[in-house]
């Protein structure tokens, strides 16, 4: 473990000059038909940064990140990579996708050495460094129906790596594994990204992923950054320690009330009744425009010692309605 | 001696299946020995075999089945080419679709057999006539798989393809036409059967040689032994061609764990 720490130290020196792309954007709109998905996004990233997008599904963040990895079209705005305009398809920029998306015809080396030009033998022992990386050196000549998910994330990941980007792109990659393999594979990516130095965007809806990976957590909400937090913590971080739990907790409770703080979709109300049942409570709400009943659990009704007369805020979702105090 | 016992009922396992068609062969031999029936309408399987031996040694039924296999597969690669070619094509190319699709579909449910009478009046009853049927026959088997083949690749994967840096022929070699591959070796199955079944009838109407003329032939000399030899002959074929399809599905699509030789 020490000798390791020494090792990444050398490593970092070596790459203190970031090979890691810049990324500004400005003002970024995405619409798809009638639905505007991003509303004049701004955001800096610098050269080598961690960054980690969470944020609710729907929210645009994926969107944010196919913008980045020029998948789409953008509807008006301007991003850009070290001050030049983003083209297309930048060959500097790979994605890790949710699902690993390997070629189920191609072996697991194919699959790595995809879009490599160069010849063959060359191209042969890349594609071997780079599972070598990702510890999966002995399957190379297997089918990725063989793979078990983690090790299909693994060879994704080895099949981004080899283009050496300079920008990663990973849209929930972990996602669907379980929470071991998810630590294992996190430790990688960090690992990776701190020998490779690159840029790194990473959305996801975990947020203990999101403070064991990042510099900077980035909440999206309704196509807006609405808070950008730094992470101060030393790393490698442990998933159980203090801090870690801090400010995991803080980003977490953000994420829950950031809904109710969207101005369109609320009543500002009192608190009429509160009909306490065992599981599920009733809490009734007199507005301007009427009553509105929302129902929490018992437990988190405790929690919170909400009386009646309190001032609240009903946020509306499409099916629930969610309830803030008012400080 | 369990090893013994196993080897035996695996044996036994794959006697099974034969059983059947053993005691049909029995039945139909004892049947005809003791005269139950004609040997016109249905001669003794000995007879049909002893029959096949003699085409055989005469070198008739070479020329024969020689013939019939020139003239399937000459059929097959003209109408299953034009298929590949044309699926590829409105597959991969809205435009090609937009200006094809709706005419092949038309002509789609014309049943081939049912343009034997124009097929005659345009060819006559020659060789190009039973190819253009064969063929006609053939081409839509190929080219529907074809195009949905291509059309039901996975966009996801086509996506990756192109942020990895993958265009033009790169991306088909790697990503499309791997993809499409499953469902045009299905075309490939569908067009061989269909290209006997036509074949058998266009070498009905009228030959000069192969399996059809052979039997048609016997039939006028009330020959039904030969009659069972081609029409056996059909069916062996048919089943050679099963098999190389299959074959190809085996080697191509070992990837795949549905089509994976276990």
């Amino acid at each position: 473990m020490h000798i390791d720490q020494i090792e990444l130290a050398r490593v970092d020196a070596a790459h203190s000059q970031a090979s890691g792309l810049d990324v500004e954007i400005r003002g970024l709109v995405k619409r798809f038909g009638e639905r505007q998905v991003l509303h004049g996004l701004d955001l800096d990233i610098e050269a080598g940064q961690f960054v980690a997008i969470v944020g609710r599904s729907g929210c645009g963040k994926s969107t944010l990140l196919r913008q980045l990895a020029g998948l789409d079209t953008l509807s008006a705005g301007s991003i850009h990579f070290n001050g030049q305009n983003r083209e297309a398809l930048d060959d500097n920029v790979r994605m890790m996708f949710q699902d690993s998306r390997l070629l189920p015809w191609r072996t697991v080396i194919q699959n790595v050495a995809l879009g490599l030009a160069g010849r063959s033998q060359d191209v042969r022992s890349r594609a071997e460094e780079a599972l070598a990386q990702v510890g999966l050196a002995d399957r190379a000549n297997e089918w990725p129906s063989r793979l078990s998910g983690g090790q299909r994330q693994r060879v994704a990941l080895a099949r981004a790596l080899i283009h050496r980007p300079r920008l990663l792109l990973l849209d929930e990659p972990l996602g669907a594994l379980d929470a071991l393999t998810r630590i294992e594979m996190q430790r990688l990516i960090e690992r990776i990204w701190r020998q490779h130095g690159f840029t790194a965007v990473l959305v996801t809806h975990d947020v203990s992923e999101a403070v064991a990976l990042a510099d900077r957590i980035l909440l999206v909400e309704e196509g807006r950054i609405t808070l950008d937090e730094a992470v101060a913590l030393p790393r490698p971080r442990e998933h159980g320690e203090a801090p870690f739990a801090a400010l995991e907790s803080r980003v977490l409770k953000r994420l829950m009330t950031v809904e109710a703080l969207n101005q369109r979709n609320q009543l500002r109300g009192r608190v009429s009744e509160i009909l306490v049942g065992p599981v599920l409570s009733e809490i009734r709400v007199d507005t301007p425009a009427g009553m509105v009943s929302a129902a929490i659990s018992t437990r988190s009704l405790r929690e919170h010692s909400l009386e009646v007369g309190a001032e609240v805020l009903a946020a509306f979702k499409s099916t629930e309605v969610m309830l803030a105090t008012v400080a | 001696m369990s090893s013994v016992s196993r080897v035996f009922k695996k044996g036994l396992a794959g006697l099974l299946p034969w059983l059947l068609p053993i005691f049909i062969l029995l039945l139909w031999e004892l049947s005809a020995r003791f005269g139950w029936l004609s040997s016109r309408i249905l001669p003794e399987p000995l007879a049909v075999l002893r029959a096949a031996w003699n085409l055989a040694l005469s070198g008739e039924l070479w020329t024969h089945v020689q013939v019939s296999a020139a003239r399937a597969f000459i059929g097959f690669a003209i109408g299953g080419g034009l298929g590949l070619v044309l699926g590829l094509l409105t597959g991969t190319f809205r435009s090609a679709e937009i200006a094809l699709d709706t005419t092949l579909q038309m002509i789609r449910n014309i049943p081939p057999l049912a343009l034997i009478p124009l097929v005659i009046l345009w060819f006559g009853i020659d060789e190009t006539a039973k190819l253009f049927l064969i063929s006609f026959g053939v081409f839509f088997a190929l080219y529907i798989n074809t195009f949905h083949g291509i059309r039901s690749v996975d966009p996801a994967l086509i996506e990756m393809g192109r942020s990895y840096g993958l265009s033009g022929w790169a991306l088909y070699r790697e990503i499309i036409l791997p993809g499409a591959l499953a469902s045009i070796l299905v075309g490939v199955r569908y067009a061989l059967g269909f290209m006997w079944v036509i074949l058998i009838v266009a070498e009905t109407i009228s030959a000069q040689a192969g399996i059809g003329y052979m039997t048609m032939n016997a039939r006028e000399f009330l020959q039904t032994d030969v009659v069972l030899v081609g029409i056996l002959l059909y069916a062996l074929l048919g089943k050679l061609a099963d098999s190389a399809a299959r074959l190809l599905e085996r080697r191509w699509l070992k990837w795949n764990t549905a089509y994976a030789a276990t």
